[in-house]
């Protein structure tokens, strides 16, 4: 899994030489549109329809998006692996796949204004010992509470000592367990969300790691009526500032672009609604 | 949770037409590359039996580099390497303008074609030299041009020897075709992980996809099967 990580790193770096940026005016997305990518397998940020079609939150709101931009917009679907290198190898425009902002990814390109957020947990069997963790009501962020913040970590580091938690590789998740319980946990990194969630189902992790968002939206799911959300949720810091559109650091004009539709869409509650409509709880940032 | 039959079935509900295609594109794919690999594999193998101390060198590195890395490394070299190739020729010799995207077909026909290539040089290579150096010699003594003497006694006893070991290539192409997912093309593979990531019914995805790749290989080995008793023909049994 690290290997396909130097993979992407490697090849996106030789994207960059390689390409260089497009010149052109601030009416080229009007004339040529903007190509959005997608995971198209995270329900129900992004997924496929038995017809292949696209749906969930973020092609409701790409849609509602391009329609503020006045720009024409086509979704697809590609994989996570690759999903950054063939951005800045120009394959598409934009990202909207679950991408939450890192300093690591604004290496490499850059993001718009925060769209969604929302805090990130663990995920447990019921009838395991972890279903008792206190706190399960409580938020933290990092950044802003960095002292209350370490502390529940801390407590959760003393509840989670010789367990197994699984994660999916190269997400703002993995680098969270690996930065505070990497010493005292076992952590196993998967290639998709829905692959840890069949090991937590089949026991052979103790507990998954994962945005409450995802973790609600799977546990909704037939054969997972025996698992919850427990311990507290954390935001910001090392798990990101919250979930933005990528997009290559040369098209600071749609960067433009994609901040003022999305600062209408938060004003007039459109984000709130379609929230609501695919999480069943807001995750309009605050 | 939806029953797996009607799952992979033709219904509002069912995956089973998005799945089939899927399929076709992993046969259509691997189909591709095999053949790639074929034409490669030979001019390679070619180079390795009859070139001079350059060429031979060069195949032999051209083997030794492509089965040493990750499949995986060629296929990004291919995909991300490619397209900003293009692009770049395209912007400062034709003075285009944006982006050309290489296709993903394209680019996983050459990557398994070109990797293949490697392993159906050496299969090649190892048929030629399991001809017997007599029946050469003979057919030099019969006068018979280069030509003849490939199309009588070289091509159907290399055929004969290679066919198993090109069995092998061929099921080492379609699972290399399961990693051209990373270039978005929706072979099997992808498609399965695209309708576990979207129902939550990864068991249901996956075995379909085990179904549909053992279908694959069982109906080629049996395609293979019988070109090896054609090619054995008047041939004893050891």
């Amino acid at each position: 899994m690290k290997r396909r990580t130097l993979l992407a790193a490697f090849a996106a770096s030789l994207a960059c030489v390689l390409a260089a940026p497009q010149a052109g005016a601030q009416s080229r997305w009007a004339t040529q549109g903007v190509r959005i990518a997608t995971e198209g397998a995270y329900a129900p940020w992004n997924f496929t329809k038995p017809g292949g079609g696209l749906d969930g939150f973020e092609i409701d709101l790409a849609n509602d998006l391009c329609r503020r931009m006045s720009v024409r917009c086509t979704v697809v679907a590609q994989d996570w692996d690759g999903i950054i290198p063939s951005l800045n190898a120009g394959r598409y425009d934009a990202i909207m796949a679950g991408m939450n902002i890192t300093a690591r990814r604004q290496e490499v390109i850059s993001f718009t204004r925060v769209y969604a957020a929302g805090p990130a947990g663990l995920g447990v069997a019921k009838n395991s010992p972890l279903a008792r963790l206190a706190n399960t009501e409580a938020r933290f962020n990092l950044e802003r509470q960095p002292a209350e913040a370490r502390a529940a970590i801390d407590a959760l580091r003393a509840a989670l000592r010789g367990k197994t938690i699984g994660v999916q590789v190269s997400t703002t998740h993995a680098n969270f367990l690996n930065e505070y319980f990497k010493d005292v946990a076992t952590i196993r990194e998967y290639r998709t969300t829905e692959q840890h969630d069949l090991d937590l189902q089949n026991e052979r992790v103790d507990a998954i790691w994962a945005a409450h968002s995802a973790l609600t939206a799977t546990f909704g799911q037939p054969g997972f009526e025996n698992f919850t959300i427990a311990g507290p949720g954390f935001s910001g810091g090392i798990l990101g500032a919250g979930v933005a559109v990528g997009l290559r650091k040369a098209d600071e004009d749609l960067r433009g672009l994609f901040d003022k539709a999305i600062a209408d869409a938060l004003a007039d509650g459109t984000i709130k609604a379609l929230s609501m409509k695919w999480f069943k709880v807001d995750l309009s940032p605050q | 949770m939806v029953p797996f039959l009607e799952l992979m079935g033709f219904g509002p509900r069912g995956w089973g037409a998005a799945m089939l295609a899927a399929a076709a594109m992993t046969l259509a794919v691997s189909v591709a590359g095999f053949l790639l690999g074929g034409v490669v594999g030979s001019l390679i193998a070619w180079a390795k039996i009859a070139g001079k101390r350059l060429v031979r060198v060069l195949a032999d590195g051209y083997t030794t580099v492509l089965r040493g890395v990750p499949d995986l490394l060629v296929i990004y070299l291919f995909f991300f390497g490619g397209s900003a190739m293009v692009t770049a020729i395209n912007r400062d010799w034709f003075g285009g303008q944006g982006f050309v995207p290489v296709p993903a077909f394209l680019v996983g026909m050459l990557a398994v074609g070109i990797v293949n290539g490697a392993y159906q040089a050496e299969v090649f290579r190892g048929g030629y030299l399991a001809v017997p150096k007599g029946e050469i010699e003979a057919a030099r003594a019969f006068a018979m041009t280069r030509a003849k003497m490939f199309r009588r006694i070289v091509a159907p006893q290399v055929a004969r020897f290679a066919l198993p070991g090109l069995g092998n290539c061929w099921q080492l192409c379609l699972k290399e075709s399961a990693l051209i997912s990373v270039t978005g093309l929706l072979e099997l593979l992808r498609q399965a992980q695209i309708g576990a990531g979207s129902t939550r019914q990864p068991f249901e995805f996956y075995l379909a996809a085990c179904v549909l790749y053992l279908a694959i290989t069982t109906v080629s080995g049996w395609g293979f099967a019988f070109a090896e008793r054609r090619t054995r023909r008047g041939v004893a049994r050891a």
